[in-house]
């Protein structure tokens, strides 16, 4: 990603605004990873109760996509780290 | 016959007769030696995992003709793959090698899956967080990958006993050669795999890419009733038996995938 003097400035003024952009964490929809397991990692890794756990699991499923967990860029990569250790297609980024 | 991973007390049990044990374990080793920083690839991958299930090479080449798009996907990964030619029948004449990216050109395109590019939009990004964190990926999947072949080895009267610790080892052992298998049927989509279940129907399980998804299958059915049962979900009859003699191939057998 180029860094352009126009992009460095709206990084700037954005910082002002929010000195701890958060980042998140993704898992994405794949073929072969089973609707319960994903659940179960969801439940298991986050702590995440039933409920929160099975609609992440859902927008992943039907969005192809979703937001798990958002941070600190370091929690985020260990979330990452953690998720693809079971398997999941899981990326991090900063928030948009 | 099998049967599904159930609470057995504080354990969770599984039968699995020595045929399906020797496969799952086949399968665990092809998958920690693919996760094994220092392999060589040797041959033609969908080769070598077909080989890995006991299955002689030479029938590949008589499979029948399935012209599906996950057939087609996954010829054009075998060609993909390095020395593709070296275990096909003599059709491995194209050089077809793409360049996955930047120094990953020669990757094991199922260590993408197994090891996934972390930061989608950012190489730089990607390439240090793998950097950072891949040696331990692949030394805590391997290690999973051997509880699971130990408990697999230490079946008796065909019990397959895990405890709370090993289970979840389990689970994300089978996850991982699962994550394979389906790589190298060249299942990378929904549209794939859609399409290789299609193909199921009309291609029998002694054609290589229709033993694999049967045993591809078998091992989703597995997960699925070990998942329930760590969840504590009540136990379902119909789905913990399972109801062919040799790999299943029901698709209700399988369990819903993401």
């Amino acid at each position: 990603m180029s860094l352009a003097p126009v992009e460095q400035e709206v990084t700037a003024t954005e910082e002002v605004v929010s000195p701890d952009l958060p980042w998140v964490t993704l898992v994405w929809n794949d073929p072969v990873n089973l609707m319960s397991y994903v659940t179960w990692v969801f439940e298991t890794y986050f702590g995440y109760p039933r409920p929160k756990a099975e609609k992440l699991m859902m927008d992943v499923h039907v969005k192809g996509k979703a937001v798990v967990s958002s941070g600190p860029r370091e929690s985020m990569e260990r979330d990452a780290e953690a998720l693809q250790g079971y398997g999941l297609w899981a990326t991090f980024e900063k928030d948009e | 016959m099998a049967r599904a991973f159930l609470p057995d007390g504080r354990r969770f049990v599984a039968l699995l007769d020595e045929g399906e044990r020797a496969m799952l374990s086949g399968l665990m080793e092809q998958t920690r030696v693919i996760l094994s920083p220092e392999i060589e690839p040797t041959g033609d991958a969908f080769a070598d995992v077909v080989a890995s299930m006991g299955l002689s090479l030479a029938a590949q080449d008589q499979r029948t003709e399935v012209d599906t798009d996950a057939d087609a996907a996954h010829e054009q990964h075998a060609d993909d793959s390095v020395d593709g030619a070296a275990g096909r029948g003599g059709d491995g004449s194209d050089d077809g090698a793409e360049a996955l990216g930047d120094d990953l050109t020669d990757r094991d395109p199922a260590l993408d899956r197994l090891l996934p590019t972390a930061h989608r939009g950012d190489d730089q990004v990607a390439a240090e967080f793998r950097r950072l964190t891949e040696e331990g990926l692949r030394q805590r999947k391997s290690a999973n990958l051997d509880v699971a072949l130990e408990r697999l080895a230490a079946a008796y009267d065909d019990r397959v006993e895990l405890d709370a610790e090993q289970a979840p080892r389990f689970l994300m052992a089978l996850t991982d050669v699962r994550l394979l298998l389906a790589e190298r049927m060249g299942m990378r989509t929904e549209e794939d795999a859609e399409a290789l279940h299609a193909a199921m129907e009309v291609i029998s399980d002694e054609d290589p890419l229709g033993y694999a998804m049967a045993w591809y299958d078998f091992m989703t059915w597995l997960q699925e009733t070990l998942t329930s049962a760590l969840m504590g979900e009540p136990f379902d009859r119909d789905l913990a038996d399972d109801e062919d003699d040799d790999a299943a191939d029901d698709e209700d057998d399988g369990g819903r995938q993401v």
